[in-house]
C-alpha cells in the first residue's frame, strides 16, 4: 500500500521539496542578515541613549515572507488532498483499487495518514524557519502574539496545514469531484481561518485589563496581545485611544483645552490630562500577556487538530458506507 | 456441486429508480457464466452488488459461501473487472503489477509478465498510450493474477475489435482451463455470439428483472420453436410455457419452455440457438411491459 502512495505521489513529492528548499534558501539568506542587521542596531545603541531601534528593520517583499509560507502549505494541502478520493472516482481508478485484496478502510488510512504526516511535516518545517527568521522582527516590536505574525510561528501553522489537507480529502470524498471539492476546501479554509483569528482566538482565555494614570503610558511586559487601549470615564465610558474618537467624550471644561482647538489658550496636552484625570478618566489596555504566548498556541492547533480529525472521521465513514 | 454465487430477491434503488429488481439466481462453481441484457438491464449493478463495490437495498447474496464484504479474505477471491477497464493511465503495466504485488496476499506476477509479452504489450508504457485492446489485457492479465476464485467482468469486450475480442476470450478460457474447476467467471456482454462460443451458463437481465437462469445446454433442449398453422394457442399454453408468439396471416411460431412431449400433430417442432433465445426473452419482457407488440403482419 505504501508502495502505492509513494507511486501515485512521488512527483507531488518533489514538486514540495523543491518549493520548500527554495523557501529554505530564501529565508536562511535573508534571515542571517536580519540576524546580522539587528545585532549591529543593538550594539550601536548599547549605552547610546539617543539612538533609535526603531529602524526598520524589516521591509519589501520578504517582509511578506511568513504569510507565503503559511498560504502554501495550505493551498498544496488541499491541491493534493482533494482529489485524493474524488479522483480515483472520476477516473474509476477506484474499481481497481478497491479489487485488490485491501478493504477501501486501509487504503483510505495509509493514502490519507502519508498526506497527513506529509502536510505535518511540510508545516513543520516551513515554521520552523520562519519562527527563526522572524527572531529579530519578535525582539525588535514585540509582536509575536499579534494577529498576522502569531499565525506564522509556533506549532500553528502545522495545525494549518494538517487542517487543510484534512479538508480537501473529505471535501472530495463527500463531492466525489475534485475541482468543486478544491473549491469548497479552500473557502472553507479561508472563512474559518478567518473567523478564528478575527472573532474566536482572543476569547480562548479572559483578557486581562489594566488601568492607569490617565497622563500615563502603559505596555503590557514581553509579547503581549493588546486587544483594545484607550481612556474610560467615571461613568465607564469606553473610549479607544487617538484624540478623533476621545474628543467628542470629554467634558467640556476639558475639550477646551485641547492644543489646537479656538478656545485653547496657553494650553498642553498634560494640562487636558490633568482635567480628565479630575473629572475620573484612567487609563486601560486590555491584553492576553506574554506568558499565554504558548498555551494560545496549543489551544489553537488544537483547535485545527481536531476539527481535522472530525473531518477525516466523516470520510471513513462515506468510504465504508457509500457505494463505489 | 456448490454454488459460487447465490442471491436471493437481491434488490437494488437509486432514489426512485430500481436498477435491479429481487434477482434470484444461482451460478455453480467452476462454470462461465454469460451475464446478458440490455442496457441498464442490471448488469453492472449485479456485478457490483456481487464484489461488493455496493450495497444492496433488499435480498441477500452469497458469494463464495459469505455475503460479499469489505475483508480481506474475501476481496482476495473476487476477480472484478469494471467497464470502464480502470487502470492509472500515467502508470505503467509494470507499476500495476508492482501495485499488485504490494496489494494481494497471492499475486501472480509471472503470469502477467508471460501473457502480455505473448501478446507483445510492453510493460514499461504508460498504459495511457496502449491501445483499448492492449488496456483490457493488461488489466484481464491483473485480475487473473489475483489468482481469483470468482472473475466478476462488466462488458469487457465491448469497446474491442473483434481480433482483440478473441485474444480476451482466449486468455479467458486458458485461465479457465488452468484453473480446473476452481475458478468461476462471470462475463456480462450484448454480444450473444461471443458469449455462445466461451459461456456454459447463462443469466438473462431485462428490465432490472432476471429472465432466464441456468445451463445454457439445459435450457436449449427445453425450449422449441413451435411452427404451425394460425389457431388458439390455450391448448398449448395448458402444458406449455409460451415465451414468444411470432404470428403472420397463415402460420403462427412459438417459442415454449417444454413440459413434457408437444402432442399437437400439426406443429412442427425446431431447436432454438441461444441468440434467438436471448431475443426472445428480452422481447417477452417488453411485451410485459407494453412496449412493443409481439404479433406481427395483419389481422388480430
Amino acid at each position: 500500500m505504501t508502495w502505492l502512495v509513494w507511486r501515485q505521489y512521488r512527483a507531488q513529492a518533489a514538486i514540495a521539496a523543491v518549493l520548500l528548499a527554495a523557501a529554505a534558501a530564501v529565508i536562511l539568506a535573508d534571515g542571517f542578515q536580519l540576524a546580522s542587521h539587528w545585532h549591529s542596531i543593538l550594539i550601536n545603541c548599547a549605552g547610546n541613549t539617543g539612538c533609535s531601534q526603531q529602524a526598520s528593520l524589516v521591509n519589501g517583499m520578504l517582509g511578506d515572507l511568513p504569510y507565503l509560507s503559511l498560504i502554501v502549505p495550505a493551498v498544496l494541502g488541499i491541491l493534493w488532498g482533494a482529489p485524493l478520493v474524488a479522483h480515483e472516482l472520476e477516473t474509476r481508478t477506484s474499481d481497481f483499487a478497491w479489487a485488490q485484496s485491501v478493504t477501501r478502510t486501509r487504503w483510505l488510512t495509509v493514502k490519507a495518514g502519508w498526506l497527513l504526516l506529509a502536510a505535518a511535516a511540510c508545516g513543520g518545517i516551513i515554521t520552523a524557519l520562519t519562527t527563526w527568521w522572524s527572531g529579530p522582527d519578535n525582539a525588535q516590536h514585540a509582536s509575536a502574539f499579534n494577529p498576522g505574525h502569531f499565525d506564522t510561528q509556533g506549532i500553528v501553522p502545522v495545525g494549518y496545514a494538517v487542517f487543510a489537507m484534512a479538508l480537501g480529502i473529505a471535501a472530495g470524498t463527500v463531492t466525489r469531484r475534485s475541482v468543486p471539492a478544491i473549491a469548497v476546501a479552500l473557502g472553507g479554509f479561508i472563512v474559518l481561518r478567518l473567523v478564528i483569528s478575527d472573532f474566536i482566538r482572543q476569547h480562548y482565555m479572559t483578557a486581562v485589563t489594566t488601568y492607569y494614570d490617565v497622563a500615563g503610558s502603559f505596555t503590557p511586559r514581553g509579547q503581549a496581545w493588546v486587544l483594545a487601549q484607550g481612556g474610560v470615564s467615571t461613568t465607564g465610558r469606553v473610549v479607544a485611544t487617538g484624540w478623533g474618537d476621545l474628543y467628542p467624550a470629554l467634558p467640556a471644561v476639558c475639550q477646551r483645552l485641547l492644543p489646537g482647538t479656538p478656545t485653547a489658550k496657553n494650553t498642553s496636552l498634560n494640562s487636558v490630562f490633568s482635567c480628565m484625570r479630575a473629572h475620573g478618566w484612567r487609563g486601560f489596555a486590555t491584553y492576553q500577556p506574554a506568558s499565554r504566548y504558548w498555551p494560545f498556541q496549543g489551544i489553537e492547533t488544537g483547535i485545527y487538530v481536531l476539527l481535522a480529525a472530525a473531518l477525516i472521521a466523516v470520510t471513513f465513514v462515506v468510504i465504508r458506507t457509500k457505494d463505489a | 456441486m456448490s454454488l459460487a454465487i447465490e442471491t436471493h430477491e437481491l434488490s437494488k434503488r437509486y432514489r426512485r429508480v430500481s436498477a435491479l429488481t429481487e434477482c434470484t439466481v444461482a451460478v455453480p462453481e467452476g462454470r462461465i457464466s454469460a451475464l446478458v441484457g440490455p442496457n441498464g438491464a442490471g448488469k453492472t449493478t449485479l456485478l457490483r452488488l456481487l464484489a461488493g463495490l455496493a450495497g444492496p437495498t433488499g435480498g441477500t447474496a452469497s458469494v463464495l459461501g459469505g455475503a460479499p464484504r469489505q475483508d480481506p479474505a474475501f476481496l482476495a477471491e473476487i476477480g472484478f473487472l469494471a467497464q470502464e477497464i480502470p487502470l492509472y493511465r500515467r502508470f505503467t503495466a509494470e507499476d500495476h503489477i508492482r501495485i499488485g504485488a504490494h496489494m494481494n496476499p497471492r499475486w501472480d506476477a509471472a503470469l502477467v509478465r508471460t501473457r502480455l509479452t505473448e501478446l507483445r504489450i510492453p510493460l514499461d508504457q504508460r498504459v495511457g498510450t496502449l491501445s483499448g485492446g492492449q488496456r483490457a489485457q493488461v488489466a484481464l492479465a491483473l485480475t487473473l493474477a489475483k489468482r481469483p476464485r470468482l472473475l466478476l467482468l462488466d462488458e469487457p469486450v465491448a469497446a474491442l475489435d473483434p481480433l482483440a475480442r478473441r485474444n480476451f476470450l482466449t486468455t479467458l478460457t486458458a485461465a479457465m482451463a488452468d484453473a480446473d474447476g476452481d475458478l468461476t467467471v462471470v462475463l456480462s456482454s450484448h454480444l450473444v455470439t461471443d458469449l455462445e462460443r466461451v459461456c456454459d451458463h447463462i443469466v438473462l437481465l431485462a428490465g432490472s428483472r432476471v429472465q432466464l437462469c441456468g445451463d445454457i445446454d439445459t435450457l436449449l433442449a427445453e425450449h422449441k420453436f413451435l411452427v404451425g398453422p394460425r389457431k388458439d394457442t390455450a391448448p398449448i399454453e395448458r402444458t406449455h410455457q409460451v415465451v414468444h408468439t411470432v404470428t403472420t396471416a397463415r402460420q403462427s411460431t412459438l417459442l415454449i419452455r417444454l413440459n413434457g412431449p408437444v402432442t399437437d400433430p400439426s406443429y412442427q417442432a425446431e431447436d432454438v440457438s441461444l441468440e434467438e433465445l436471448v431475443l426472445a426473452y428480452m422481447g417477452a419482457d417488453e411485451a410485459a411491459a407494453g412496449k412493443h407488440l409481439t404479433t406481427v403482419g395483419e389481422g388480430s
